[in-house]
């Protein structure tokens, strides 16, 4: 076990009052593993991981309970000066907009260098020399000359591939990807994603891919948790989740994606809107927008029950999973 | 997946050739080259980035044409062009017979009121100081439009229509959702009962969820009200699902242009086929053998666009006459009435798995070889 994120919480204090961002979220992740977050704005993914990375602005956010294991420490227990050393060296991030996290003013070639003066104390030199190394690990043409070159001569999916380097210049077991495609063209995108798939498998890292893209997710997760106001509200292996949703925010998710398979038919819409996190219903969050709503939902608020069939490793936080796995 | 989804195909009479409706707008030659200013001490025109280069586009009377590309391929531009937000440099745009493409302010008053815009973006297109009731109330003060029982009872019947409530006409844009923004800029668009309606990127800034409900909404505003749509996005999947015709743009140009069957089944383009291939589909399939073509580098500099064909410096069957020869958009042999490529050495008509996977990446390239040798 690489990760384990235990019955995680965390709240913001706004001006309208406590915001429950992650209400109780568990996950794990083993070596080698890519674990797709999958959720709308608003959901709790991105906090969550940033909760993990150790990188959450406290305030106005704040840790309300639970426990990050990383290969078995606590890391919400450690000090700040050895979080630091975790973070980068043993995990990293990779963020949705590379433009605005590189310095603009520093060329690429020592952004990236920076990492091994700080963790490994390499002399400035050797530092560019890795650099220069990592850029053409990611395939960057010309790597030498463009190690020069500033954030701003490079194109999207080059500054991505830059932020990819980063990411595993100290060889971490554990990447966090925050929507690493989202900005980029399909075209582009493609090709990232090949890349980071491709690097996982060399480097045999955990991947935990943060998205709301459900066709990203399709093609290169092994599982799949889906969120829904700071909650997991399923979490499968990824072949089951989309032959049967076990849940009815992902049988609605599933459903109100445009497919180029299935085109010009009325899409089937999740009725409503998401909830605000200052106002989260009580019972199961889901059920003023859920088809299947009765009682029970609006008062109790449902566990991750275990779906036994066809995997043990499934669940569903729904008091009719069964009925909507049967559809 | 539920039985919901095998609801009965839309009407196809529009899916086939386009021929046979009226024409609302036509498009040749559509052009706009940004000029860039350099030098010092006098500054002077250094170049120009070529953002539309010679565009044709035609949309008939109640259909839906989607402009799909990635960005900075001009689809945007040219949405703004066709509803003179921009100059353009040259070309010229027909609307109902009448050239419009330097018409002036005055000429173009009652042509304005016909063509309306949604935009991308629905946190930025809606003035924060202003109720919903005069957002959707003023383009119809602008035009002196009074319609029967007043304009606030036509605020509020569009408000209905578009999935709102009246009663909210006194609120501020930011009581809303973003989804329910998209909703109020929906509105605004059709109060004044439009013909053609130019929607830039109007659920990209959405979540999925709501995505559905306004591409939904969208769709029922051009089933019951007739409206022609102009519908660029970036997303193919959404653009097939919402238009009869597509064209595909790649830096400036149009390269491919069709009825939706035949582009999505049958791209002739290699790069519509690329563009194809490269979007990541919501299903798990392993039986099915997706085609992969896996792209090389970035879209070149509109400032300086590769010479001949503008697609070459990407494409795996690009030869000398290339570079030399820039392909016209015509009906290549094989291809159904209407649809238009622009390709020296086009595809065959499939979109099925190829022996060999196309792909120029060289990062990519090296990987998978490296992994195969292990």
């Amino acid at each position: 076990m690489l990760l384990d994120v235990r019955d995680l919480h965390v709240e913001f204090r706004t001006r309208d009052g406590v915001a429950r961002a992650v209400n109780g979220v568990s996950y794990r992740v083993d070596a080698g593993e890519t674990l797709a977050v999958l959720g709308e704005s608003g959901s709790g993914k991105s906090v969550t991981a940033q909760a993990v990375m150790g990188i959450l602005d406290t305030p106005p956010g704040r840790i309300t309970g639970g426990e990050v294991l990383f290969r078995g420490r606590d890391l919400l227990k450690l000090k700040e000066d050895e979080r630091r050393r975790v973070r980068g060296a043993e995990m990293a991030m990779i963020f949705q907009d590379a433009l605005s996290s590189l310095n603009p003013v520093l060329p690429v070639g020592d952004q990236l260098g920076e990492m091994f003066v700080v963790h490994r104390g390499m002399s400035r030199k050797d530092a560019r020399a890795r650099a220069v190394e990592l850029m053409d690990r990611v395939r960057i043409p010309a790597a030498r000359e463009r190690a020069k070159q500033y954030p701003h001569q490079f194109s999207g999916g080059m500054r991505q591939r830059i932020m990819i380097a980063m990411a595993l210049a100290l060889e971490p077991a554990l990447i966090i990807a925050d929507e690493p495609t989202t900005a980029l063209d399909v075209t582009v995108q493609a090709q990232v994603m090949d890349l980071l798939a491709e690097l996982r498998r060399e480097y045999r890292m955990g991947l935990i891919l943060i998205t709301h893209d459900l066709g990203v997710v399709a093609d290169v997760a092994d599982r799949i948790a889906v969120m829904y106001a700071g909650r997991i509200v399923e979490s499968a292996p990824v072949h089951d989740l989309y032959g049967a949703p076990a849940h009815p925010y992902t049988r609605g998710l599933l459903d109100s994606v445009p497919r180029l398979d299935l085109k010009g038919r009325e899409l089937h819409a999740i009725k409503g809107l998401p909830p605000g996190l200052t106002h989260i219903p009580p019972g199961c969050a889901f059920h003023p927008r859920c088809p299947m709503a009765r009682d029970v939902c609006r008062t109790d608020v449902p566990p991750l029950y275990g779906v036994a069939e066809p995997d043990a490793a499934r669940g569903s936080a729904c008091h009719f999973w069964r009925e909507c796995l049967d559809g | 997946m539920s039985e919901n989804l095998t609801l009965p195909a839309q009407q196809g009479s529009t899916d086939g050739a386009p021929s046979t409706t009226e024409t609302l707008l036509e498009v040749e030659g559509l052009t706009k080259h940004f000029p860039i200013y350099g030098g010092f001490p006098i500054k002077r025109k250094v170049g120009a980035v070529q953002a539309v280069d010679g565009v044709d586009l035609t949309v008939g009377v109640g259909e839906s044409l989607g402009l799909v590309g990635e960005s900075g391929c001009g689809k945007s531009t040219t949405g703004r062009l066709i509803t003179r937000l921009l100059e353009p440099t040259g070309g010229r745009i027909t609307y109902r017979g009448q050239d419009i493409t330097h018409a002036k302010r005055k000429q173009l008053a009652p042509v304005r009121s016909e063509i309306q815009m949604i935009f991308q973006d629905p946190y930025s297109s809606l003035n924060p100081r202003q109720t919903v009731g005069s957002i959707i109330k003023s383009p119809m003060e602008v035009n002196g439009i009074n319609p029967a029982g007043g304009r606030e009872k036509k605020v509020r019947e569009l408000l209905e229509l578009v999935g709102l409530n009246p009663e909210h006409y006194n609120r501020f844009p930011h009581e809303f959702s973003g989804g329910q923004r998209q909703r109020i800029g929906v509105a605004r668009a059709l109060a004044l009962n439009p013909k053609l309606i130019v929607a830039d990127e109007p659920v990209s800034a959405l979540d999925v969820s709501i995505q559905a409900q306004v591409i939904n909404l969208l769709q029922k505003v051009q089933d019951e009200l007739g409206i022609a749509f102009l519908f660029i996005a970036h997303d193919l999947a959404v653009v097939r699902h919402f238009s009869q015709r597509v064209a595909v743009m790649y830096l400036g140009k149009v390269v491919e242009v069709g009825d939706r069957e035949s582009i999505y089944n049958r791209p002739r383009h290699p790069y519509t086929h690329a563009l194809l291939s490269a979007v990541p589909e919501v299903r798990v399939d392993e039986e099915e053998q997706r085609e992969r073509i896996r792209l090389s580098g970035d879209v070149p500099s509109p400032i300086s666009p590769p010479s001949g064909c503008r697609f070459r410096t990407r494409c795996w069957k690009a030869q000398d006459k290339c570079a030399t020869e820039e392909p016209p958009l015509v009906q290549i042999s094989g291809n159904r009435e209407g649809h238009l490529t622009a390709c020296h050495f086009p595809e065959d008509p499939t979109t099925e798995a190829r022996d060999e996977d196309v792909v120029l990446d060289p990062a990519l390239k090296a990987l998978e070889d490296s992994a195969g040798k292990e």
